[in-house]
């Protein structure tokens, strides 16, 4: 531990206005009774005491931003020819994601990879990531859905974090993890926090073992291939699956995107857009054909992809952060956790469910 | 959609090819004086006209939209208007729900002959929707930050 | 809704259908979930409670075979409004209709318990038992139902083969059941803008209240998604969202059932319903329709009548 303090809870908001005088800031806000995260404003509430309906990706990764802009001019000159003026600017701000849950930080880490380990690292995602901390809250409790230690990250994971902040009695602790970290704790609202590092180790301690309790231990069974390439087990666990969105724009790990011109007239935008490999138009191909025309095999890739190839590409890594949030959001309650339980095990009659 | 800036607003008509464009085409042709801020879209028949096209007009910025056809019982096709009457009608008791001022959008029926009737329309539209100011933009970017120019 | 009599129904109905769609136990006893059995060991798990709250129908157009499909009073006017535009065939489903006394929300039940994690719930007669860390609540039904239990007229299915339970009174007569739409339409016009937006903000573009919608049976072709037409752009601006919900809503104008699946799969809490309750609303005043009550009707805005009683030429001032 480099460095740590101590804020206390009724400095809060004025410790959160210090850090958006320097930055863009992003917090779960309540908004009607959703918890989202959103840029803090003035006139924002924010709600730690319960795990955000959405996650702070789009911090990072918005919903959609434009790479560049173009415009058609006739030339002057020669009429007969089209001239394009193209901005492709990339500003970005510095960001502090505050109040995200361990499950958040590690999906921002699944998404890294994406986004560097390529042979084509995305500057438009770098440069986001390059100027964004991360602070992360200790989960204090389970929530519905939550299974996070099954997939190895768990309440109170630091690794994927700048700041480690701890819910105590009266205030919160908070550890810097990196020199980004230590940058952000500068600051005279917070006290020493020297004196509350027992207690918070305690908390974390706690907060582990509630969650081990409810979800159980890291569960490294490999996916049975048997079952996983089972047309069967697919149509039985897609079966009530209404293929919308929820489950990938909730989930804090999931990054495939779509790339659009949106133009009118003579501008337009050349815009990258989250999309959902849940949705028909996701495989679509140019000739009509569909590779994954059916939902079985939608949902095959969706969890295909985070527990069997993201983990091929990326030494054996579960692109699952486990937060629960698509069991949550999901309209037919779709549970990502026992289909992926169910495809470790090759029970001969396999069925998708428990 | 351009505009002479600061003299006119940006209003959208949807004129059917049989009655209304053809009310339109006498009243230019008699050189009656109109307001020159209407842009005219011809369809065949008012009954192609998707409530969703005023809707999309309205979104995407115009103050005022303009639908016209045939006089019910005189559609060339014998029917569309009945059915444009019905949608338009929802629509119209729709837009308020949602924040939308009602006058902004009307609906009425002009034939190929009624160039003096075509003339008072727009002028009176049109001077309805000069009385309404430019229409209150949508917020094009509220959850993304400006420096995201997204 | 009777339980027992239910699964009694399904065990004699199961060999002439392909499938029958029921619910069964989901992740805790709030969240139950479809289920599709095929056989008949599968019918002890089985459920039926205020917590079934997913709309059956949805999924019958997708089907070819013969189903049976366990419905409340507002899935049944889904399959009569199905059956009515010819997007399911009447003959090839078995209505197994529940008289329901209202449904939760658990958005509603979440916010009463201050959204803590649920340990375990349970339903007796109007209550509903909720036992958190904090200790046990009990919350009465009334107060957890859903905006469409409270301004439910139909309560008994309008068509069913075979009724699990006894018929159920409505409790509101047609004037109260759009109360709520009248009172918003009292707002001033700036005040039901800024409620939309600020609403609308929200949106995540998930289509979840579409594809949750047993109406909305474009799918695939939807012109929320397709480039050919070029309705929307994939930009996550207030513009396209409202333009999306527009869609969704018009769409649905003399069709929608009130089933209130899409305000119930909206993950962001966006009350998308009250649009389609509003169309609804001035659908009964100027054709005096209610979508999916008889299997006879037709759409309003599928047909048209020479002299409209109900529609007056309308002056520009």
């Amino acid at each position: 531990m480099k460095k740590a303090g101590y804020l206390k809870k009724q400095k809060e908001k004025e410790f959160i206005a210090a850090l958006g005088a320097k930055a863009r800031v992003y917090a779960p806000c309540l908004e009607d009774e959703a918890v989202l995260f959103k840029p803090v404003e003035p006139d924002s509430v924010i709600c730690l005491s319960r795990p955000a309906v959405s996650s702070p990706k789009s911090a990072i990764y918005p919903q959609s931003e434009t790479l560049f802009s173009f415009r058609f001019k006739k030339d002057s000159e020669d009429p007969r020819r089209t001239l394009v003026e193209l901005d492709d600017t990339i500003a970005v701000p510095d960001t502090i994601i505050f109040g995200a849950r361990p499950c958040d930080a590690r999906g921002i880490a699944v998404i890294d990879r994406a986004f560097s380990k390529t042979e084509t690292p995305d500057p438009y995602y770098l440069a986001r990531r390059a100027k964004t901390t991360i602070v992360t809250l200790t989960c204090p409790e389970p929530s519905t859905g939550c299974f996070c230690t099954r997939v190895g990250c768990g309440p109170a994971e630091t690794s994927d974090s700048d700041v480690m902040m701890t819910e105590l009695e009266d205030g919160y602790l908070m550890e810097a993890l990196t020199s980004k970290g230590e940058a952000l704790l500068e600051s005279p609202i917070l006290e020493d926090g020297t004196a509350y590092e027992a207690q918070a180790k305690e908390a974390q301690k706690a907060a582990h073992e509630r969650m081990i309790k409810e979800a159980g231990e890291a569960d490294t069974t490999p996916v049975d291939p048997e079952t996983f390439h089972s047309q069967v087990f697919w149509e039985k666990a897609a079966e009530r699956c209404l293929g919308c969105g929820a489950c990938t724009y909730l989930c804090p790990t999931c990054y495939c995107f779509n790339i659009t011109d949106e133009q009118v007239v003579d501008k337009g935008e050349r815009i990258r857009s989250w999309d959902a490999c849940m949705f028909h138009h996701f495989t679509l191909e140019a000739s009509g054909h569909n590779p994954r025309a059916q939902k079985a095999l939608r949902l095959k890739n969706r969890i295909g992809h985070k527990f069997v190839y993201y983990g091929e590409k990326y030494d054996g890594i579960i692109a699952c952060s486990g937060c629960g949030r698509c069991i949550r959001g999901c309209p037919v309650s779709m549970e990502i956790s026992t289909i992926a339980a169910a495809l470790k095990k090759n029970s001969g009659t396999v069925s998708g469910e428990q | 959609m351009s505009v002479v800036e600061g003299k006119e607003l940006r209003i959208v008509g949807f004129l059917c090819n049989w009655c209304s464009y053809g009310g339109a085409d006498t009243a230019g042709v008699s050189r009656f004086k109109q307001p020159t801020d209407l842009r005219i879209i011809r369809v065949p028949c008012s009954g192609r006209v998707d409530p969703l096209f005023v809707v999309k007009a309205l979104i995407s910025g115009a103050d005022g939209v303009l639908v016209s056809g045939c006089h019910p019982r005189d559609c060339h096709y014998s029917d569309g208007n009945f059915y444009a009457r019905r949608r338009l009608e929802m629509l119209k008791r729709f837009l308020p729900f949602v924040g939308i001022d009602a006058r902004r959008f009307h609906y009425t029926w002009v034939s190929a002959s009624e160039g003096q009737r075509w003339q008072q329309t727009v002028t009176d539209f049109t001077s309805l929707i000069h009385e309404l100011g430019p229409a209150p933009l949508l917020p094009q970017n509220k959850t993304l930050p400006k420096e995201a120019r997204a | 809704m009777n339980l027992e009599k239910l699964k009694e129904i399904v065990r004699t109905v199961l060999p002439s259908v392909d499938v029958v769609i029921g619910y069964k136990k989901g992740l805790d006893a709030l969240h139950p979930v479809p289920c599709f059995l095929t056989s008949p060991d599968e019918i002890d798990a089985l459920v039926l409670n205020p917590a079934c709250m997913h709309n059956l129908a949805a999924y019958l157009p997708s089907l070819k075979n013969r189903a049976a499909v366990v419905v409340k009073g507002c899935d049944s006017r889904t399959v009569v409004q199905l059956a009515q535009e010819g997007l399911i065939k009447r003959e090839n489903v078995v209505v197994i209709g529940v008289p329901c006394q209202g449904a939760v929300s658990v958005r509603k039940v979440l916010s009463a318990i201050d959204h803590q994690p649920v340990i375990e719930a349970s339903f007796e007669n109007d209550t509903v038992v909720i036992k958190t860390k904090k200790g046990e609540a009990r919350l009465a039904l009334r107060d957890v139902a859903p905006d469409k239990c409270l301004a439910c007229r139909y309560p008994t299915p309008v068509v069913a083969d075979h009724l699990a339970g006894e018929e159920v009174e409505p409790k509101i007569d047609e004037k109260t059941a759009y109360q709520e739409i009248r009172e918003f339409d009292a707002r001033s016009l700036e005040e039901r803008r800024a409620y939309w937006m600020a609403e609308f903000d929200r949106c995540i573009r998930c289509y979840a209240c579409r594809n949750a919608c047993p109406l909305c049976v474009c799918r695939e072709s939807c012109i929320a998604e397709t480039r050919d037409p070029h309705w929307m752009s994939q930009k996550a601006t207030q513009n396209e969202k409202m333009m999306f919900h527009m869609i969704h809503a018009i769409h649905l104008a003399g069709r929608c059932t009130e089933c209130g699946e899409c305000e119930r799969a909206c993950p962001m809490g966006i009350p998308v319903a009250r649009l389609k309750k509003k169309i609804n609303m001035e659908m009964k005043e100027l054709f005096g329709y209610e979508p999916g009550i008889s299997m006879d009707d037709k759409p309003p805005m599928y047909t048209f009548k020479v002299e409209e009683e109900k529609i007056e030429e309308h002056k520009i001032r």
